[in-house]
């Protein structure tokens, strides 16, 4: 399916329907939604990712990757059941949006990369021993690479609606 | 149906990506008022164009009483507000829907 196709049955689905059919508060309650998914999303993976990159040594990586990677993926989940509903409101508004394709790609980018560093060896140390420097280096480029995909997918989707 | 520029206001704040002059815009209603959006929306066409008539937040429109099926298919339309700076565009800010005698005024404070 293209992507304007795709946009235009998701404004047609029965998501799109249900949600324009809410009235006239829905719209800014699902975006604060989402807005609180991101909070917590970036927020969780920013602390994370600073101390992958060399800060707050003294706090133990162990004690911070539960609580930090805990809070992104409920962040995650609300970003998804509220964005999708959001974009079905009037989803062939984006068609030929040229941010659509810088968000998208993004976040698959992020989520791919997420995978790759939680199946790394490195990751897998960190709960039970200090990493060797060669472990660090590789957590500290997953990390570089997280806030490089997170935050161009965040600037795509705030810039999606000033086209 | 008949473009007419009305007064050049409010030149320090037009809204961004707007033009600054006020604008006049009668046609017929292709797609009546949505309120699902961010925006209150509605399709007018005008001079064989179709424009996007940008309205208020769903709330403040409702609260203007221009609430959902208010205004039918069909019906001619004066909207007034800003259009878009890109002329293919053919989008309008709209601070107000006249429908018959109704004014339906969204943005009351711009109207000057």
């Amino acid at each position: 399916m293209s992507e304007a196709g795709f946009l235009i049955w998701l404004q047609s689905s029965a998501l799109g329907e249900f949600t324009r059919s809410l009235g006239v508060w829905s719209y800014g309650v699902i975006n604060l939604v989402h807005i609180l998914g991101i909070a917590l999303l970036f927020g969780s993976i920013l602390l994370l990712d600073l101390r992958l990159m060399g800060a707050w040594r003294r706090v133990p990586l162990a004690a911070l990757s539960e609580p930090t990677t805990f809070m992104a993926r409920i962040g995650f989940v609300l970003a998804v059941c509220s964005g999708l509903p959001m974009l079905s409101v009037n989803a062939s508004e984006y068609i030929g949006n040229p941010f659509l394709l810088v968000k998208f790609p993004a976040i698959g980018l992020a989520l791919l990369n997420v995978l790759l560093v939680h199946r790394s060896d490195a990751w897998q140390a960190h709960r039970h021993r200090a990493l060797m420097p060669r472990e660090r280096k590789r957590l500290a480029v997953g990390a570089a690479l997280s806030l490089t995909f997170w935050l161009t997918a965040i600037t795509g989707g705030r810039m999606l609606g000033y086209w | 149906m008949a473009v007419l520029a009305a007064s050049p206001a409010f030149a320090h704040h037009g809204w961004s990506g707007q033009e600054d002059k006020l604008v006049d815009m009668t046609g017929t209603v292709v797609q009546s008022v949505s309120l699902a959006g961010p925006h209150g929306t509605m399709k007018v066409r005008v001079n064989n164009e179709v424009w996007d008539v940008t309205l208020a937040p769903p709330a403040r429109t409702s609260r203007a009483g221009l609430t959902e099926g208010k205004i039918p298919v069909g019906a001619t339309v004066t909207v007034r507000g800003n259009r878009s700076v890109q002329g293919g565009r053919h989008e309008m800010k709209t601070i107000s829907v006249k429908h018959g005698d109704q004014t339906y005024r969204v943005y009351p404070e711009r109207d000057m």
